[in-house]
């Protein structure tokens, strides 16, 4: 094997790691430009092509966030998520715990079929509303509402970017997820959800200053277009009843969600520009220059390399080795972007398999706890508590990092170590 | 026919040292609904209005909420004052740039500014640069519109 190329496309990724980590640059200027640089060098040297390099963008995982975001555009107008929080908040009446039990649920149960970073971008603000009008602090729901999304996120195949990377590239079905991943999640939520509960029992005990004015929030007024709202929920239900037997009709979580989103731009028949526009793109082009890069470190054989480093580890218990790997990548994850972290093991676990021979299939799981529990850490974990931060800047009480890090750590620690155990009874399973 | 002709010469102002609350004061006293910020030669360096003091007690969320129509009743917020610490900081603290013609400027290039800028009060300055009065857009549109009469 040729030393340079393997030096120099480690010498690319690096440098843009440590650019998106110091968050100096935006993380998707960084990745278009590395990806470019590695394409460049990697004709200079032999050892990457534009062919190659369009080959490793993972189309399945762009169509799936693709069409899952326009949906989303297209449910955010219509008030849809301002009904359930308000319906949430006169179901409370006014009750703190109760309030806090249903907002976590609902962002819980959102958060599986949407993006964490979407469900909290919609539920936030009617939360601060609702908290407002109460008379009470909206931190400790904050807080939580980005946690509980994060934690739920990690249960389908669609909650969280993690999951649809590693759904993609191990050929994971959206059922497989509900069968592994759904139960496990399960009792990591309950965990994060009663600490939560404890962590702020102080804030919840505090009586509301004015029940009365959530009870005259009316529900029926937020839906601003009830007749869109209808259609798109009814598409959104059919994409996920799709999304149950994909891998029986052999088709792509991609195509499901681009489908989907098909149907409802021309049922709904909305203005496309607006729809437009309220798409990310910035993650989408993220993404797919991460894929670019991370095709050059494979074709340059950097991975292959440190599949060989792994291999010495082989030795190591297949137990023992998911659970470290829950532990090293949700500790990553914790300080730095879990996507690149993500994008970057998907090949070497890949080639654990194909070239140390490792059974893998428990690996996965391990990969998509580590990465989606491991956010929860900090306050720049994951985008979602980047999101909540931001939002509380504007609130008499800011967020600051050492208070999320006293709320939020202990929810990373607990729930890592519940993934850990159950990860580790239910190992033969897998 | 130019602004000095039909601005206001008794400008109320403000010095650049005084308080959000000193403002406040001289708002609900002279009734007005803006006020030049001035520096010790009479210049003015920015201006307050009373949207800028009033941003202060509107609850965080109605810059978050697209549409606050189902909202009707603001319950806890409204009786929620801005902290002591908030009023007692200097108007510096929410004070805009302060948009300025000279006493000859026509009263179309008047308006238009005030269009560009969102303004709804003119400040006008003398040849030194210092505060000479002000003008509303209602008296500028009407001295706008007195010009009329002349159309046959």
């Amino acid at each position: 094997m040729n030393a340079l190329p393997t030096l120099i496309a480690s010498a690319i990724f690096s440098a843009s790691l440590y650019l998106i980590f110091s968050e100096r640059v935006n993380r998707s200027i960084v990745a278009v430009a590395g990806g470019v640089l590695m394409v460049w060098l990697g004709r200079l040297f032999h050892f990457y092509s534009e062919e190659a390099a369009l080959e490793a963008i993972d189309f399945n995982t762009l169509g799936l966030l693709f069409g899952m975001m326009i949906l989303v555009a297209m449910l955010e107008p219509t008030g849809f998520f301002e009904y359930l929080a308000v319906l949430a908040a006169r179901a409370s009446k006014g009750k703190q715990i109760r309030l806090f039990t249903l907002l976590g649920v609902i962002t819980t149960v959102l958060s599986m079929f949407l993006d964490n970073v979407t469900t909290v971008v919609l539920i936030a603000p009617v939360t601060l509303l609702i908290c407002e009008i109460i008379g009470v602090n909206a931190i400790p729901y904050l807080i939580t509402e980005a946690l509980l999304s994060n934690t739920g996120g990690v249960s389908t195949l669609i909650g969280d970017p993690p999951n649809i990377l590693i759904g993609s590239a191990a050929g994971l079905s959206f059922t497989d997820f509900l069968v592994y991943s759904l139960p496990i999640v399960f009792f990591c939520w309950l965990g994060a959800f009663f600490l939560l509960r404890y962590l702020f029992k102080k804030e919840l005990s505090k009586r509301p200053r004015s029940v009365k004015a959530v009870m005259k929030l009316n529900p029926a007024e937020t839906l601003n277009q009830p007749e869109a709202a209808r259609r798109i929920l009814i598409v959104l239900g059919g994409a996920i009843l799709m999304f149950f037997v994909h891998h029986i009709l052999h088709i792509s979580p991609s195509l499901v969600a681009l489908s989907a989103a098909a149907v409802a731009l021309v049922w709904v028949h909305p203005e496309i520009g607006e729809v437009l526009k309220k798409i990310e793109w910035s993650v989408l082009v993220f993404f797919a220059a991460l894929f670019v890069m991370v095709g050059g470190l494979e074709q340059a054989g950097v991975l292959e390399s440190i599949v060989g480093l792994f291999r010495g580890a082989s030795g190591i218990p297949p137990v023992l080795f998911g659970v470290i790997l829950i532990w090293v990548v949700g500790t990553l994850s914790a300080v730095v972007d879990n996507i690149p972290i993500t994008v970057a093991l998907i090949p070497v676990i890949k080639g654990l398999g194909e070239t140390a021979g490792m059974d893998v299939a428990p690996l996965w799981w391990a990969l998509a706890f580590g990465a989606g529990f491991g956010g929860n850490g900090t306050i720049i974990g994951t985008s979602a508590n980047i999101i909540v931060a931001s939002l509380s800047e504007k609130t008499r009480t800011p967020i600051t990092s050492k208070f999320w890090l006293r709320r939020g750590l202990p929810v990373m620690l607990v729930t890592c170590a519940i993934a850990s155990v159950v990860y580790a009874l239910v190992f033969p399973l897998f | 026919m130019n602004i000095s002709k039909c601005m206001k010469r008794n400008v109320v102002s403000i010095p650049l040292d005084a308080t959000v609350r000193e403002a406040a004061a001289i708002f609900v006293k002279k009734h007005v609904g803006l006020l030049p910020v001035v520096d010790k030669n009479e210049k003015p360096v920015g201006v307050v209005g009373l949207r800028d003091l009033l941003s202060l007690e509107l609850p965080v969320f109605v810059n978050f909420i697209s549409d606050v129509d189902y909202v009707h009743d603001f319950g806890a917020v409204e009786d929620t004052r801005p902290s002591a610490k908030a009023l007692d900081k200097s108007v510096k603290s929410v004070m805009n740039e302060a948009v300025t013609v000279e006493e000859d400027c026509g009263l179309l290039r008047a308006y238009a500014l005030m269009l560009q800028h969102n303004l709804h009060d003119m400040l006008v300055v003398d040849k030194d640069g210092k505060l000479a009065g002000i003008a509303s857009r209602v008296d500028i549109g009407t001295s706008i519109l007195k010009s009329w009469d002349k159309v046959k």
